[in-house]
């Protein structure tokens, strides 16, 4: 295969990185989720029909929900909790998604990769840092609007601790980030593989099943067993939980989970992403 | 022209896009299929949800039953998936509209609204229709009645789906960009479609048989296969095509203010 | 044929736009009380194109071409004025019209970009109602003569800009239009395919008769393709003759850019300005009705150590500039009114 001459600077370049020679200065990540953020702001209307749709969905499924409940509690969430699930589930999956995926899946397909590679940071790092920068922007629109629908459509929750949320917030930090880095993953794979997209509908699908639609108490005991030594639980469900009715037991039974899982799917981008650099230095491009 | 010859005019020209269109997906072939795949799979997760939710809460909801909430799913899947697959450009008239591109169109002999809906498809379309199709045999079974009015909501959901979106975009001739509304209606219609009619409020309900023709897209239809009247089923019939001469007229109207993009402005 | 192939009397375009304030809060304003400029496009043309006819329609990007064009082929409703081609309205006749005219528009493509030209023919072919036999026969023809034997069967998306625009012409020609008009045909194409698509132009009119309306901002075009010209600038016609008088009075500056292996002085001659010297590249326009353009390269390959020279057409805009400043000496005597 016939090299490109930038292409084999951009590759013995980023090796010099890799390796750890030079200090990793977390200002420039600072700075690229900034601009990220700052561009967010500029396209603010690009929000407007994401926010549309999502005030749709929690209507739909608040009146659904309504039918379905005729007062009392099904598997321990009243209706008021189980409308305030689905409203932080959706903020965290759908007002807080991430084109992670599909821009790996392109700049690894279109070899654009090798030109992010001239820069002097790490694109596994560039990737977060953006996709941080974005998200400060989606979830304080989202946010602002599921608190807004929530108090309008159900109102607030009896006896709510307030002290408790700061750990339902750091779960769903871990939630995002186990969400990020399992598409990072996903997205790595077109590294090897040529055609991934399938990969990505099954992942969606799962996490909209094991716990974004509903919670996953509701699911038959054996599908609840096994759901919960997938990481996909951990993304929506978990938060979500914590954050509609928390308890200390549970926090600290999930928090360790979240944690696990956030540091394998990490380590797994990592590794798969320079193992394909791996390749990618060996071929050319 | 007669009224019949224009029809079977524009049935050709739907019938002649058809097969460009399809010769062009068979390009890419494994896209095509894996896309395809995904949206049965994608559906398939809402039937997920359903059963959870009525193992878990029971007999019906919203006084729709399991069958009847997959008989809803169904038409609106392969509705949502015809529509997609004859008129895919309806999701892009506006753009069409402000950046000008209207003007092959315009150039050519054929009726300007057909030639424009049917110059593209969707792969993943293909998926949403056969989803539909699998969802009714296997929980209507040989229930000859709902796979007739399968095939009428069917039909009558893909032309509704279309009018309202033509409707919506043709807005951008008046108002600048309006693809974000025109995006949204479609997906009003089909959320409004996929659950059951009676969980909804009144108003909600009296705008699922105006803006948002739910109703006579699948609520009416699921009525009609569950409990056939003639009655109802001419009007819903005759409901169906005044929507869709509706969106017919003010396209054409809408057409007059066309500016070839030239120097529109483009935000709503 | 008696009657004219397009008549247009008085016609004018104006274009509605919306003027929009800085700032949230104008843009909120904007909404409910919309502000609006008048753009004149078109003011007030009459032209008239008997058949047979290959007019170029020149004038500087924003002149009114495009409007115009637009206007004749019923993309477009004039404001005001009227317009007849083939004796049709082209607005409120537009189908019945569309069977007899073809238009190749540089920038817009009627091929579908995944296929190969073959299925975008045979789709036209339909929506154009010609036979299914004699459309065979036609893209038969139409291959040979535009050589795309070996194109019919490759995907749009994988062919040259040039072998795309071959394909372009050829599918506007299916039908056998009476007019063609096309919109800046050879934009964007090297020396030698833009020659190509010139010739196939200028055949095509001497063996079917076809009239040809054309607009370009390009002065080649212009010159090696048409017979008449008519200016357009600020959507008003300035200048309307034979190409030859044109070419007379404006096509005449030949712009020469010569490299020289050293250094190199070169002398201004009578007809020939040096617009820059000394060094190794010199600039010079000839005026060629002075001083012909074989007897400038001589003298310059008779001068020495020339390492490349390049012959160019002056940019449109220097032509209209031109146009404009003799216009200015003979004012009125055009029978155009001017405003510039």
């Amino acid at each position: 295969m016939p090299s490109n001459p930038e292409v084999q600077v951009a590759a013995s370049d980023h090796k010099g990185w890799g390796a750890g020679q030079a200090p990793v200065r977390l200002g420039k990540y600072l700075a690229i989720a900034k601009i990220n953020l700052h561009q967010a702001i500029v396209y603010r209307s690009n929000v407007l029909g994401g926010l549309l749709f999502y005030t749709l969905f929690i209507f739909v499924f608040y009146s659904l929900w309504q039918a379905i409940y005729h007062g009392g509690e099904v598997q321990g969430y009243s209706l008021k909790q189980v409308v305030w699930y689905l409203s932080i589930t959706e903020l965290l999956v759908f007002g807080c998604r991430t084109p992670v995926f599909t821009q790996m899946n392109e700049d690894i397909k279109t070899g654009a990769l090798a030109y992010q590679l001239i820069r002097p940071c790490h694109y596994v790092g560039y990737q977060f840092a953006g996709a941080v920068g974005r998200m400060i922007f989606n979830l304080a629109c989202f946010g602002i609007l599921a608190v807004v629908l929530g108090m309008v459509m159900v109102g607030p929750l009896p006896d709510y601790a307030l002290t408790t949320l700061p750990c339902g917030i750091l779960s769903a930090c871990l939630g995002l980030i186990i969400n990020f880095f399992l598409l990072m993953c996903l997205g790595l794979t077109a590294f090897r593989l040529e055609e991934n997209s399938a990969f990505y509908l099954v992942y969606q699908k799962l996490v909209f099943m094991l716990g974004m639609f509903i919670p996953l108490e509701f699911l038959p005991g054996w599908l609840q067993r096994i759901a919960r030594w997938l990481p996909f639980p951990y993304v929506a469900w978990a938060p979500a939980r914590l954050l509609v009715a928390f308890s200390w037991p549970l926090f600290w039974q999930i928090l360790p989970l979240q944690a696990i899982w956030a540091l394998i799917a990490i380590g797994l981008s990592l590794l798969l992403y320079h193992q394909g650099m791996r390749g990618l230095q060996a071929n050319g491009g | 022209m007669s009224k019949g010859h224009q029809l079977r005019s524009i049935f050709n020209l739907i019938g002649l896009y058809f097969r460009v269109n399809l010769a062009s997906a068979m390009e890419y072939r494994s896209a095509f299929m894996i896309q395809a795949f995904g949206m049965v799979l994608s559906n398939g997760s809402f039937v997920f949800f359903w059963w959870i939710a009525f193992n878990q809460i029971g007999a019906r909801i919203g006084g729709y039953d399991f069958t009847d909430v997959m008989f809803i799913w169904a038409v609106t899947s392969s509705a949502f998936g015809t529509a997609n697959i004859l008129f895919a450009n309806m999701n892009h008239i506006s753009r069409l509209i402000i950046s000008g591109e209207l003007d092959t169109f315009l150039l050519q002999p054929k009726s300007v609204l057909i030639s424009v809906l049917c110059a593209r498809t969707s792969l993943s379309a293909w998926g949403d229709l056969l989803y539909g199709f699998i969802l009714i045999a296997l929980t209507q079974g040989a229930d000859g009645q709902a796979w007739l009015m399968y095939f009428c909501g069917l039909a009558i959901g893909a032309l509704l789906m279309t009018a309202v979106a033509v409707t919506a975009h043709t807005l951008t001739f008046y108002l600048g960009d309006a693809s974000t509304l025109a995006g949204m209606s479609v997906e009003f219609i089909v959320n409004f479609c996929i659950y059951p009619k009676g969980i909804y409020a009144g108003w909600v309900q009296v705008l699922m048989a105006t803006l948002i023709p739910a109703t006579f897209m699948v609520h009416l239809p699921l009525q009609l296969a569950r409990q056939f009247d003639p009655l109802l089923f001419s009007g819903l019939l005759l409901v169906s095509a005044a929507y869709c001469a509706l969106a017919w007229f003010f396209f054409y109207r809408g057409l007059r203010r066309y500016e070839s993009g030239n120097l529109i402005v483009t935000r709503l | 044929m008696p009657m004219n192939m397009i008549e247009a009397y008085g016609l004018s375009k104006t274009y509605r736009t919306r003027v929009r304030g800085e700032g949230l809060a104008a843009s909120a304003r904007a909404m409910f009380r919309p502000v609006y400029r008048e753009v004149l496009a078109v003011q007030s043309i009459d032209l008239v194109v008997q058949p047979g006819e290959i007019v170029a329609f020149i004038g500087p990007n924003g002149a009114g071409k495009s409007t115009t064009i637009k206007m004749m082929t019923g993309i477009l409703r004039p404001n005001s004025g009227s317009i007849r081609v083939l004796d049709l309205d082209p607005v409120r006749e537009r189908s019945r019209l569309s069977y007899h005219i073809g238009t190749v528009f540089g920038q817009k493509s009627q091929l579908w970009f995944h296929l190969p030209p073959t299925d975008s023919f045979t789709l036209l072919g339909r929506i154009y109602d010609v036979e299914p036999g004699v459309l065979k026969k036609r893209i038969a023809v139409l291959a040979e003569r535009f050589e795309l034997g070996a194109l019919l069967d490759v995907p749009v998306r994988k062919m040259s800009l040039g072998q795309r625009i071959r394909c372009e012409v050829a599918a506007s020609l299916l039908h056998e239009p009476e007019i063609l008009f096309l919109d800046e045909p050879t934009i964007g194409l090297d020396v030698v395919v833009k020659q190509a698509i010139r010739e196939l132009i200028r055949e095509l009119n001497q063996e079917k008769g076809t009239t040809i309306f054309l607009t370009s901002h390009d002065a080649g075009d212009v010159e090696h393709v048409c017979r008449r010209a008519i200016v357009i600038d600020h959507g008003r016609i300035v200048l309307d003759q034979p190409v030859k008088k044109l070419k007379y009075d404006y096509l005449n500056r030949k712009i020469i850019a010569v490299r020289f292996t050293e250094e190199h002085d070169l002398k201004p001659l009578p007809g020939v300005e040096v617009l820059k010297t000394g060094g190794l590249g010199s600039r010079l326009t000839v005026d060629t009705r002075i001083r012909p353009i074989g007897e400038v390269m001589s003298w310059l390959v008779g001068s020495g150590g020339v390492a490349d020279i390049t012959v160019e057409d002056p940019p449109m805009e220097a032509i209209i500039a031109a146009i404009f400043s003799s216009q200015d000496e003979s004012a009125g005597s055009s029978g155009h009114e001017k405003r510039p």
